[in-house]
């Protein structure tokens, strides 16, 4: 018996006790529960298995105390209109929002953080990790991590701009539709059904084979095919609120649709259209890495995570983990994103009860 | 109390204490009421808006709503404390003892389940009855209420029956398991006069027939008298005053409930039309309308409203009289005739008006929740009328809104910067009004304005309007079912009846008999204070099963 082992069952015996003490019902049931698994793990696995139990706890730990400590953060500087809005989301949120910043620090200052060019090849193909290249090196010799800094940049952005143009033109014409009616709101329908009816990818793929993989080409077939589905929530939303009163009265005063749109709908259908950017942004993003890995996407040697695991695909069968890491930087950030994304549509949601 | 004894108690709520969640922290509610019933006895609650009737009587249940909880005091349903009462011996009370009539029975129904189906699930859950027994029962109770056709109406979906059907079949639901106690949540106050006699009529035979003790809550005044023994006075969450309903009527104590008894009592002077030619403001001549694929819903409606006049427009729901707004406003371009505007005739599509033409009718509606936009602040509201039709500007426009806000009784500074959702809704119609007159029109449609509100701050925006209409010299056309208000406000009256204007003339001359049988109809079915009318009533109409069902 270690001194570990013997200090780690003190310490979470101690803490149940505690918990227990002190009446934290729910936080004694988890740490026992931890305590007897860890019995079994014990036996089964040995000391290296509670080592990792004691990583995992520890980079939970971590997560949970970033996640509080940049909350308050956030509240410090905010408005107090919106601090009275953070104080209200929970640490998955705030661990969400710190990714999220964290990942466009990365993207906007990549060619000051990164130690190499993206494109620049300093050592061998497939170049274990020492202390000038964090992450080691890829098939041509190239740093992983500089590459991954700079992918954070060119995947992120250009999902970032397809979302939002998407958005532009999926959201106006909902908008426009719910207030015109009549057979413009039909016409827009049924063009928004027959982009829908296209299996996307497939649709994706035929465009860029066609007119060639260049990024306004990417951007410009992502957003056509995402639009339709922001059209669909916005003609919807708005859809709820033209038969309002308020809009009868704003008609009968003469106003035009564009007033309409502007300052009596768009106010009202914020919130959930913004947790819909969210989660459209994710789909996005994955469509994008998915077309880079088909190669139909951002072209070598342009870094981006989808073709950073294509490339290195390879080295799974050697045991090396090194292209799980651009992949685990994908799903880090669609999870992130979708912690704000699930606080925001609570809030939405919750607005609706005053 | 002399008819009932002390061991007759069946509910005794002391010192009952109710907090709600806002702004992250605990507010009370209700704050130490009391409250004893017998077995048997009719309790009236009566009180505003926002004085904790409904949530009363939901703690009757023992139930605190979501946001909600009971912070202090005892509730004993025959003997059981219900506020340590567990979770799964509350709901067993539930439907079985106490039973809950709501205020919207159309909400309260599944629309996807017939009525009948609804009605025995109580009896068949907690096993008094077999489906079979339940379903007799349920056709019997469905008699008793006066129901058409009591053999089949319970086939029916909820969609397929009127309101006021509606609303019985849920009182005969509730009675299903024969409960201790009923508790009425204002089950009338969404129906018409007509129906609301029938409704009330069937719910105090079936009360008083099976000797149940009922909570009615309400906050109008005559029908409370109608339904209950004693009546209780409530006021921001602490009673006011109780006693029995005929004490309470002829000589309340408080300040406070003499002033809702004296709600009614506004009036002000006839004013009678222009003698010297002036032209109607507004003159509806010979409209029909119809919405879309169905049967017209106007048919040949003329009438006139002059300059100064109040002219108010009644009739039951579905009658036609927010149709006529909807075709003087132009959202809605009648199919025949025309309205004619000082003469002039008005384009009947608002499409093709013009900016002044527009401005000259202005509408405040109904529900002031849907009528100002949540996420806009007061002075953009307001302003925004003044600058669109105005083409006012920076400090001009603040002054007149200030203007405004001052006109509609609202401090300035106070408002400015607020938004509809933090005013009450007395505040919120007011707004309503002045976004209307910040066009300077002429001519105001009042689409039910007062309906919503309670009885104090409705006289409060009547007075408000009777003001405006002396200072600036408008011409009102006032929609409502009330006729109360009319009594109060109208200059002239029009009665419309499917469509159809069956009686129209000064206010003087309609509330004076002989009336068409129509306008008699609305009129005998407006409550009165009297806890005899509604008896009396019944009996004149001949409608009377009151004592044939009370000896079953």
């Amino acid at each position: 018996m270690s001194v570990f082992v013997i200090g780690y069952y003190a310490a979470l015996i101690c803490a149940s006790c505690l918990a227990a003490y002190f009446n934290y019902r729910k936080v004694f049931m988890m740490v026992f529960s931890l305590t007897l698994i860890s019995f079994v793990l014990g036996i089964i696995g040995g000391v290296p298995a509670l080592r990792n139990v004691t990583i995992a706890a520890g980079m939970l730990a971590l997560a949970a105390g970033v996640s509080y400590a940049f909350r308050e953060f956030l509240i410090q500087i905010a408005k107090p209109d919106l601090a009275k809005e953070l104080r209200t989301a929970p640490l998955t949120a705030s661990f969400g929002m710190f990714v999220v910043f964290t990942y466009a620090i990365a993207g906007i200052f990549a060619p000051w953080i990164a130690p190499y060019g993206e494109a620049e090849v300093i050592t061998s193909a497939f170049a274990p990790a020492d202390r000038d290249m964090l992450l080691g090196a890829d098939q041509l010799g190239r740093d992983v991590f500089s590459r991954l800094i700079y992918g954070a940049r060119n995947t992120v952005g250009i999902a970032l701009v397809a979302t939002i143009l998407a958005f532009i033109m999926g959201a106006l014409a909902g908008l426009l539709a719910a207030v015109k009616g009549g057979w413009f709101d039909q016409v827009m329908g049924r063009f928004a059904d027959v982009i829908m009816s296209i299996p996307s990818l497939i649709f994706a793929l035929l465009m860029l084979s066609i007119l060639g993989p260049k990024i306004w080409v990417i951007v410009i077939v992502v957003a056509i095919i995402y639009a339709p589905r922001v059209f669909r929530l916005t003609r919807a939303v708005a859809g709820n609120i033209v038969v309002m009163d308020y809009i009868e009265a704003a008609k009968l005063r003469g106003e035009g649709d564009w007033y309409l749109i502007r300052r009596e709908i768009l106010p009202n259908s914020t919130a959930p259209l913004i947790a819909e950017f969210g989660l459209e942004f994710c789909f996005v993003f994955l469509l994008i890495a998915g077309l880079s890995f088909l190669g139909l996407g951002i072209q070598p040697p342009t870094a981006d995570w989808g073709s950073m695991v294509r490339e290195n695909a390879t080295l799974i069968s050697f045991g090396d983990i090194t292209p799980l890491i651009p992949a685990a930087a994908i799903a880090l950030l669609t999870v992130s994103v979708n912690f704000v994304v699930d606080w925001m549509l609570f809030r939405s949601s919750g607005l609706k009860e005053q | 109390m002399s008819k009932f004894s002390k061991k007759d108690i069946l509910l005794e709520i002391e010192d009952l204490q109710i907090q709600g969640y806002s702004d992250e922290q605990w507010v009370d509610i209700i704050k130490g009421v009391d409250l004893t019933l017998h077995r048997g006895e009719v309790l009236g609650l009566i009180g505003e808006s926002g004085a904790g009737k409904s949530t009363i009587g939901a703690a009757a249940m023992g139930y605190a709503r979501d946001g909600t909880r009971i912070s202090g005091g005892t509730i004993e349903f025959d003997g059981m404390e219900l506020t340590t009462a567990s979770e799964a011996e509350k709901r067993a009370l539930r439907g079985s003892r106490i039973a809950y009539v709501a205020q919207s029975a159309a909400a309260s129904f599944n629309p996807a389940h017939k009525i009948i189906d609804q009605h025995t699930e109580a009896p068949v859950q907690y096993r008094i009855q077999k489906r079979l027994e339940a379903q007799e029962d349920a056709m019997k109770l469905y008699e008793q209420l006066r129901l058409p056709n009591p053999e089949e109406i319970g086939f029916r979906y909820p969609h397929q029956v009127s309101g006021g059907q509606l609303q019985r079949a849920m009182t005969a639901m509730a009675m299903s398991c024969r409960p201790d106690l009923i508790i009425f949540d204002e089950p009338t106050t969404a129906l018409d006069v007509t129906t609301q006699i029938e409704v009330l009529a069937a719910i105090r035979d079936i009360v008083d027939q099976f000797n149940t003790a009922a909570i009615y809550i309400t906050h109008d005044l005559a029908v409370v008298a109608q339904m209950a023994d004693t009546i209780k006075v409530l006021l921001k969450g602490e009673e006011v005053e109780q006693a029995s309903t005929e004490e309470m009527l002829e000589n309340p104590k408080e300040e406070y409930t003499k002033s809702l008894w004296a709600v009614r009592s506004f009036k002000r002077e006839q004013k009678s039309r222009p003698t010297d030619g002036t032209e109607p403001i507004i003159s509806v001549k010979n409209i029909d309308a119809s919405y879309t694929g169905s049967a017209k819903v106007l048919d040949d409606v003329s009438f006139d409203i002059y300059p100064g006049m109040t002219v108010a427009v009644v009739g039951e729901s579905g009658s036609g009289k927010s149709t006529v707004a909807r075709c003087i406003t132009g959202l809605l371009p009648p199919s025949k005739g025309e309205i004619l505007f000082r003469g002039e005739p008005l384009p009947p599509d608002y499409h093709k008006r013009t900016r002044d033409q527009l401005r000259q009718a202005q509408m405040i509606y109904q529900m002031a929740d849907t009528a100002l936009n949540p996420k806009v602040q007061i002075h953009e509201i307001i302003g925004r009328p003044a600058r669109f039709y105005s083409g006012l500007k920076g400090s001009a426009l603040k002054q007149r809104v200030d203007e405004l806000l001052d006109l509609i009784e609202l401090e300035p500074s106070q408002y400015y910067n607020r938004y509809p959702p933090e005013l009450s809704g007395g505040q919120k119609q007011r707004v309503g009004i002045a976004r209307a007159l910040a066009a300077e029109p002429d001519f105001i449609i009042c689409d039910e304005v007062t309906s919503a509100l309670d009885q104090l701050v409705a006289e409060g925006i009547l007075r408000l309007l009777d003001r405006l209409q002396q200072e600036l010299g408008l011409a009102y056309m006032f929609i409502t079912h009330d006729l109360a208000t009319v009594r109060s406000i109208a200059d002239e009256v029009v009665v419309m009846q499917n469509g159809k204007v069956v009686e129209q003339g000064p206010k003087d001359e309609m509330f004076t008999p002989p009336h068409h049988p129509y306008t008699d109809l609305l009129l005998s079915s407006v409550p009165e204070m009297d806890p005899n009318w509604l008896t009396t009533l019944l009996e004149e109409r001949g409608v009377d099963n009151v004592g044939e069902s009370a000896d079953v």
